[in-house]
């Protein structure tokens, strides 16, 4: 009778521990981002447009690790009322522009730096959940996703607070929009 | 009567289930890595970071401890918290990082705190990259210190209120040599302890 009772709670503890650990395990990153975006929104930053981070500091860290070297522009991107269209001009340095999906999956990257073969002067891409119609796509980069929020960060070197200002007069001059 | 031992096994394996979930993901700790892993000479990484491939585990570390990282073909990420004798970095030893030319176009090493961010100090000292070692005159052989105060000569990277910390290395736009055989391609950085204490 103990035995039994012991075999019993020992499946149930294992059949539990199992059904715990990946429901936790799946759900964090999705969780993790949904935490940052809220934060971001909550200090008023917009979505579908760019907006350019600060310089990095110890003082206004985002996202955990951030690097100091680069400038970055961020877009929280919505595609509950359909595509959303992103374009970020070339950097005589190193620069991406890269989509993140709702579950942290880098699921688009493409090269800014104008010494990349194959870099053009202005990277277009669309971003559409799956099934949504992107029309006539005009040559850009189409990036399928699952859930409708996404994130898209353009990366550009910046060392220096001239390199920084440089890289933040080029968003007012890009795109992240309704398609 | 079944139904007791039942509900006491259910009750502690949803608890352990959970704790476990968060210990691996690096929400208590650092994370556990389970594969994919990369390691050059200690310095740890992880080819399936950012992609649809990595595993519920990587994906969950990364979450935590790298949000928004690339994927392999844009920028690969290294990570050491140890120095050549194996022991743990600390603000209170000085160090010397040196090494080589990196396979990639551009790379950078940063230092950050227990918690994943930069430490909290106002000396403008986080990171030393390939502007840096270029401008200093020689990108394939560099070296900078890492201390709590500016050293009397040549470059630094401040550990001021960073406790224990580790390095990261990024390299973007990585040689296709680097992946496909990064023990053959990589030149690891060296982290040598010079002193602790002040001694």
């Amino acid at each position: 009778m103990i035995m039994r009772n012991v075999l019993t709670g020992l499946a149930a503890f294992v059949v539990t521990f199992a059904i715990a650990h990946f429901v936790v395990l799946n759900a964090l990153p999705g969780k993790i981002m949904s935490k940052v975006r809220d934060g971001m929104m909550e200090r008023g930053l917009p979505v579908n447009a760019w907006q350019m981070t600060p310089r990095t500091s110890p003082e206004n860290q985002a996202v955990v690790r951030p690097a100091p070297d680069l400038a970055y522009a961020i877009c929280l991107v919505d595609l509950s009322e359909g595509p959303v269209e992103l374009t970020a001009s070339a950097w005589p340095d190193y620069g991406s522009l890269s989509v993140f999906s709702a579950s942290t999956d880098n699921v688009y990257a493409g090269s800014l730096d104008a010494r990349v073969a194959d870099t053009p002067d202005v990277r277009h891409v669309i971003v559409a959940m799956e099934g949504q119609d992107v029309g006539n796509a005009d040559g850009a980069d189409i990036v399928r996703v699952n859930k409708p929020d996404a994130f898209a960060l353009i990366r550009r070197l910046a060392p220096s607070q001239d390199a920084y200002e440089a890289a933040k007069d080029l968003v007012p001059g890009s795109q992240c929009g309704p398609l | 009567m079944k139904l007791v031992p039942l509900l006491i096994g259910s009750v502690l394996g949803l608890g352990a289930g959970a704790v476990s979930a968060l210990f691996m993901a690096g929400m208590i700790g650092s994370g556990v890595r389970l594969s994919g892993a990369v390691d050059v000479d200690g310095w740890q990484s992880d080819w399936t970071i950012g992609s649809v491939a990595a595993n519920p585990w990587t994906r969950a570390r990364v979450a935590r401890h790298g949000l928004l990282a690339l994927t392999r073909k844009e920028a690969v990420y290294f990570t050491k918290a140890t120095d050549e004798g194996g022991r743990s970095l600390t603000e209170a030893c000085t160090y010397r990082v040196s090494g080589a030319g990196m396979p990639a176009l551009w790379w950078s090493l940063t230092l950050y705190d227990g918690t994943s961010y930069l430490p909290r100090n106002t000396d403008n000292a986080l990171s030393y990259d390939l502007t840096k070692a270029t401008a200093e005159g020689d990108a394939d052989a560099w070296s900078f210190t890492v201390s709590q105060t500016a050293p009397a000569e040549g470059a630094w990277v401040s550990s001021k209120a960073a406790g224990a910390f580790d390095l990261t290395l990024r390299l973007y736009k990585p040689s296709p040599d680097l992946i496909e055989n990064p023990n053959a391609t990589l030149i690891a950085p060296r982290i040598e302890r010079i002193s602790c204490g002040g001694q």
